[in-house]
């Protein structure tokens, strides 16, 4: 699961997860960002660098 | 003593406040006959002292979901809550002393099928007027028979005790830069050096257009080679950065920030009264 807030700043990050996974398929993540208001690089690589596990969990419980 | 206090009341200037950019999460202020001291004191608050109401307690009473209760509750915590500071008491200055009651406490629930994914809009808040600032925030993906039911208790706390309560968000403050150009010859070092594009050539001489945006980092001034343009900072001009984490709007923030701060600075007065 994407965190809620970034680790450094404490922006909440995490509602903007779902518009920029959806919408970075077809544009370029970085213009997605700023559009989204993630100005600070801090920010930025926790939505860029996260890996989604659920998916990959949900058939072990 | 008593002179020396009285010089500077004279000395005192009223400053002047003027927001550059205002908006519900994010602010730019710019404060005139200042000190860095005092836009830090309320820097510091903002970051620690000022009250927001955040979940602190998770009964968990089912929690098929991939992720660990312990995550869940954490999770839950970092939601930022919008916050009503009149209708709830920090759970020490609490009439029930800490024990718990409805003017320190707010009882939440979740209760959540799968397949779905749980937003923070799904708690429901058993205050209506006290809500989850932000609807969207994802707290777990359910599959397919995965439930998850919690009961959760939110209180006002202070960020200096846990980040989660802290409400003012990437607060900073620089000086105003204090640019001079003299005797230049338009060569246009300045302006290829400067990494905000903030000087521009204007017939014989070089203009800066935003001193505003100006970073303080001197490459102008390194890059001239005959020591035209030299940069300096205006100690009593502060320009004040900060954002909230959505449990106040950036306006509310300052103000419950100040007030935190003049209650302080009363405190005090009262105690040095007493001494007397």
């Amino acid at each position: 699961m994407i965190p809620v807030r970034c680790f450094t700043c404490g922006k909440v990050i995490g509602s903007v997860w779902e518009e920029f996974t959806k919408r970075s398929e077809s544009e370029d993540a970085g213009a997605v960002l700023d559009d989204l208001g993630i100005n600070r690089y801090c920010c930025r690589r926790m939505l860029l660098s996260h890996v989604k596990l659920v998916d990959i969990l949900s058939p072990y419980q | 003593m008593m002179a020396l206090v009285q010089n500077a009341a004279e000395g005192y200037k009223k400053m002047e406040i003027d927001a550059i950019e205002l908006s519900d999460s994010k602010a730019k202020i710019i404060i005139k006959d200042t000190t860095n001291a005092f836009v830090n004191s309320l820097r510091r608050v903002m970051l620690s002292e000022v009250p927001t109401l955040v979940i602190d307690d998770v009964n968990i009473y089912d929690n098929t979901s991939v992720l660990f209760d312990e995550q869940i509750a954490l999770r839950l915590g970092l939601i930022p809550i919008k916050t009503d500071l009149k209708s709830y008491n920090l759970p020490e200055e609490c009439s029930c002393n800490g024990e718990g009651c409805t003017m320190c406490q707010l009882s939440l629930t979740l209760s959540v099928e799968g397949p779905k994914m749980v937003y923070s809009g799904d708690i429901i808040s058993a205050d209506p007027s006290v809500y989850p600032a932000d609807p969207k925030i994802p707290i777990i993906e359910l599959k397919e028979d995965q439930k998850l039911f919690l009961e959760a208790i939110a209180r006002l706390g202070l960020g200096k005790t846990h980040a989660k309560w802290q409400a003012g968000v990437a607060c900073g403050y620089k000086n105003l830069s204090k640019i001079t150009i003299t005797n230049c010859d338009a060569c246009g070092i300045c302006v290829e050096a400067c990494p905000q594009n903030i000087i521009e050539l204007q017939c014989t001489t070089a203009v800066v257009t935003d001193p505003l945006k100006c970073t303080l980092c001197k490459l102008c001034e390194d890059a001239c080679d005959i020591d035209a343009i030299t940069v300096d900072q205006d100690e009593s001009v502060v320009i004040l950065n900060f954002e909230s984490d959505g449990s106040y709007t950036a306006k509310e923030l300052i103000i419950e920030a100040s007030n935190v701060l003049q209650e302080k600075a009363s405190t005090l007065k009262q105690i040095l009264q007493t001494l007397q």
